[in-house]
């Protein structure tokens, strides 16, 4: 068969496009997938907390799952590494300023490096 | 009738469509937004959509093994019935005694639903030693009534000529299926792959039954992994059903023509 008819048959162009969509994601996953997030957390004046404990818990289909912590340092900022999440919950406190309450984030795939957009906020508790 | 008498047909039918496809468009709207069925006033386009069901559908369950064991079932009922209800549609144009029994015999068996024979099918299955495999979760629709005479209407309307002259050079019937009439009947092959792809692939009831382990579950059977009293689990349920229903949904589009030509095939013969 003529090689430029077949590859014009749409069971070759689907599928090729699909294979090849499959690939490019897999190598930008494999790129970026280092299990990094990071984050900074701050009072409720919007100044960084040094000492505050971060906890990492998974987000499964019906419950959350503690992972680790993390301990922020002296700009407020906190990381995690090698984690193998893609949907998971970050609660921040702190004896004597607060708590930041729970807060959900999604990721496009598991282990994805994730830069918090907005800081933890810590929130004075009565 | 006229280019200016069609258009109120075409809107009429461009209606109609609109109507069938709004809960397929429901259903794709709920799986990017994840929106509870029951919320009043209903949203008609999609607040905020994002593909995270999605995500969260591949990583909770084994997506790729039920995918696979799909695709797995799905072809050896492809291959069996599609050589299966060949062999018999081509019996079925030949004459010989009892033939019109036959024919009726079959017909009359598509008026009993697959629930009231499963029981023996599932006996069956396992004296056969082949619950909880690949070719159990197929076995029942490897050779379909509905196929069968899709394949009678395409060989009838074949030249008997063709298949005395292949007798003449000597072929045996089960070449002349093979060389001469299955190339002339592409439609009826391009229905029957359809319609057992897609019997295949949406079955829920008979893996249910026979499938012991995880490692064996189909496709369908996954769904009941998002049916939670406890979570709303609206939008990767409903992100399931949309990735369930893609590849069929491919398979259609890309050979409708065929599919199409295959029903109509034997329709219109005199």
């Amino acid at each position: 068969m003529d090689v430029r008819r077949l590859l014009a048959n749409r069971y070759v162009v689907v599928l090729g496009s699909i294979a090849l969509l499959a690939v490019v994601w897999n190598a930008y996953a494999a790129l970026n997938s280092d299990g990094r997030i990071s984050g900074r957390v701050v009072g409720p004046d919007g100044a960084p907390v040094q000492g505050a404990v971060v906890r990492l818990q998974e987000r499964t289909l019906t419950t959350l799952e503690p992972r680790t912590t993390a301990t922020t340092g002296p700009s407020g900022e906190f990381r995690f590494t090698g984690h193998r999440l893609h949907h998971f919950v970050l609660e921040a406190t702190k004896d004597g300023v607060g708590r930041a309450p729970r807060t959900a984030y999604r990721l496009y795939f598991r282990g994805q490096n994730y830069v918090l957009a907005e800081p933890l906020r810590l929130e004075r508790t009565p | 009738m006229s280019r200016l008498g069609t258009w109120p047909v075409h809107l009429a039918l461009v209606a109609v469509s609109t109507l069938m496809l709004v809960p397929f468009y429901w259903v794709l709207k709920t799986s990017l937004t994840g929106e509870n069925i029951f919320a009043y006033p209903p949203a008609f386009l999609p607040v905020k959509p994002h593909v995270f069901y999605y995500v969260d559908v591949w990583y909770y369950i084994p997506f790729v093994r039920f995918l696979l064991n799909s695709v797995v079932v799905s072809a050896i009922v492809v291959l069996a019935s599609t050589a299966f209800n060949a062999m018999a549609g081509y019996a079925l144009t030949q004459r010989f005694r009892g033939k019109r029994a036959i024919i009726l015999l079959l017909l009359s068996c598509m008026l009993i639903p697959f629930q009231a024979t499963i029981i023996p099918a599932y006996l069956i299955t396992k004296e056969l030693g082949l619950l909880n495999s690949h070719l159990g979760l197929a076995l029942p629709l490897c050779s379909t009534i509905i196929c069968i005479f899709v394949f009678k209407a395409s060989f009838d309307a074949v030249p008997r000529s063709l298949m005395d002259a292949a007798r003449i050079d000597g072929l045996p019937e089960w070449r002349i299926i093979l060389i001469v009439m299955l190339p002339l009947s592409t439609s009826a092959i391009a229905t029957n792959v359809i319609l057992s792809f897609i019997w295949s692939w949406n079955n829920f009831l008979w893996p249910l039954i026979i499938v012991r382990s995880q490692e064996m579950q189909t496709l369908p059977l996954g769904l009941s992994t998002f049916l939670s009293y406890l979570e709303n689990t609206t939008g990767a349920l409903y992100a399931f059903c949309i990735m369930v229903l893609v590849p069929g949904l491919g398979l259609f589009l890309m050979e409708q023509k065929r599919f199409i030509q295959g029903l109509t095939s034997g329709a219109t013969k005199g």
